[in-house]
């Protein structure tokens, strides 16, 4: 499985050499900023898959757990690329927005309905966290076989 | 009356004084990049009614229509601030995410359905269109 991105204007591209671990749209409100008022959609990867080539920025927010979110993003367009739990180091948390498409990722889970706008629709089919999920087990889940 | 808003880190904020003229989600492709892969969710202001203390960054595309888009986002975090179209430069398109919340703002339409991810899910409620709003943004 492997995937390719770049931000809007191009500087900032992804190439991905993996599965996501999870994928997850989250309605936080800190998210909402970053979503441009939705959810945003997370593509949940082990960080040595990601290569990401181009100058990017940072900020950072405290989450609810007490870990640091680091964001990055492009200074040049602004588009939010991926972000980084001070928690979890070996995963990067990859914006659907700068997944080349098409591509055959869909959120799993809709985490933070707690914080979400009343006028937010849910996927009936998903799972749905009122706040934060635990995090996801660090390798891709096994198919067996036969 | 009125709204104030900021971006994710408080470097840009916003005071909207005016009537909000109309709100809607667009899930083209482009803002999909704007909104984490998202839609944008949208209020529309008279440009003159919306007073930015910061400076923006920008980056403009061209619409399907030929005419120039600026998306305006904070430098020191990427939010996405606001849209403009050269087409109707009275006219400014300020995100929901830098709205300071509760507000009473809900979308009343979605655009660009065509563009939208198989995953999405769009409101049965409100009115869908399959591209532009015709004659909004020419």
């Amino acid at each position: 499985m492997s995937y390719t991105g770049r931000c809007a204007c191009g500087k900032v591209t992804l190439q991905i050499g993996a599965a996501p671990l999870t994928t997850r749209q989250c309605w936080c409100r800190q998210c909402q900023a970053l979503a441009a008022g939705g959810a945003t959609n997370n593509a949940i990867f082990p960080a040595e898959a990601v290569r990401i080539d181009g100058p990017l920025a940072a900020s950072t927010w405290q989450a609810a757990s007490g870990n640091t979110l680091t964001f990055h993003f492009c200074p040049a367009c602004g588009t939010q690329v991926y972000a980084q739990s001070s928690a979890r180091p070996t995963m990067k948390t990859v914006r659907f927005g700068v997944i080349d498409q098409p591509h055959d990722l869909a959120p799993q889970a809709v985490i933070w309905t707690d914080d979400a706008p009343a006028w937010a629709v849910f996927d009936p089919a998903l799972e749905r966290f009122a706040r934060q999920p635990p995090a996801p087990a660090p390798s891709p889940p096994t198919v067996s076989q036969g | 009356m009125g709204h104030g808003g900021r971006c994710a880190c408080g470097a840009i904020t916003l005071h909207l004084a005016g009537e909000v003229l109309g709100t809607a989600q667009c899930w083209c492709r482009q803002c999909q990049r704007s909104a984490a892969g998202s839609c944008t969710t949208n209020a529309v202001f008279l440009t003159d009614t919306v007073t930015i203390t910061g400076t923006p960054g920008t980056y403009e595309s061209r619409s399907a229509a030929g005419n120039t888009v600026t998306r305006n986002f904070c430098p020191h975090c990427g939010t996405h601030l606001f849209g403009m179209n050269s087409a109707v430069p009275h006219l400014i398109a300020v995100s929901f995410g830098v709205i300071d919340q509760p507000h009473d703002l809900a979308p009343k339409k979605v655009i660009w359905a065509e563009e939208a991810p198989a995953w999405a899910v769009l409101d049965p409620a409100i009115e869908h269109m399959a591209r532009q709003t015709p004659g909004e943004r020419a």
